[in-house]
């Protein structure tokens, strides 16, 4: 490991790889900044890795959508709790938090999604499916 | 009220527009028919797909069908009127 190569994280959630920070360690629970999912990181063959925290559940989530609202400085209303439910359904139903507005099963499509991670909000002021708002 | 159409409502079991649009329907007392197309199996659902995106032009939910009216997405001024609630 050369100190001038960043080293990054693999996020199992957005499947993206975020920046290793200073101060982490293997065991460490960090929150990923591209998708706010809580991650046990560690290190593996191919690198470091995330792992779910409380894979599954509403805790899971709930605690992903209100990370990823944080990082964003976006908003939610009283639609939010029918969007839970709905997200609940689809793990229960097709194995993942998927959109719980849309018919497409597939990884660019778990919560938030690719085009909300892409600026939809800033764009269209909300998220398709009306959970995240831009602050008013 | 003016059911004389059969009213049929296209839905996601998982989305909350799609349940509004249904709770709406409910509390107006209007009889419809309603397909939660996520949870149809694999080749019904293709071929309800079909339809919805040729209907819309779209594979957005909920759409309402009354007569020759579609109404896509919760909108409740549209159903009123297309209802005559
Ligand atoms: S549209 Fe909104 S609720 Fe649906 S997956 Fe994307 S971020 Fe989540
Ligand atoms: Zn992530």
């Amino acid at each position: 490991m050369s100190s001038s190569q960043v080293e990054r994280i693999y996020c199992p959630v957005c499947l993206a790889k975020f920046k290793f920070s200073e101060g982490w360690s293997e065991g460490s629970v960090v929150v990923c900044p591209i998708c706010g999912e809580r991650l046990t990181i560690s290190k593996s063959a191919d690198g470091w890795v995330g792992d779910r925290i409380d894979k599954g559940t509403e805790k899971e989530i709930r605690d992903r959508i209100d990370g990823f609202a944080e990082i964003r400085g976006y908003v939610f209303n009283d639609v939010k709790e029918d969007i839970v439910e709905g997200l609940m359904g689809k793990y229960k139903r097709f194995g993942d938090f998927y959109c719980p507005c849309r018919m497409e099963h597939v990884p660019e499509y778990q919560c938030p999604c690719k085009p909300t991670r892409g600026g939809d909000v800033e764009k269209n002021g909300k998220c398709h499916c009306g959970l995240f708002w831009k602050k008013a | 009220m003016a059911e004389k159409h059969k009213i049929i409502v296209y839905a996601l079991s998982t989305c909350p527009y799609c349940k509004r649009t249904k709770r709406f329907l409910d509390a107006h007392k209007v009889v419809y028919e309603h397909v939660d197309v996520d949870l149809l199996d694999d080749s019904k659902q293709d071929e309800v797909l079909d339809k919805v995106e040729k209907l819309t032009g779209r594979k957005s939910f909920p759409v309402v069908i009354v007569g020759t009216e579609i109404i896509v997405g919760h909108d409740e001024q549209k159903l009123k009127k297309a209802l005559n609630i």
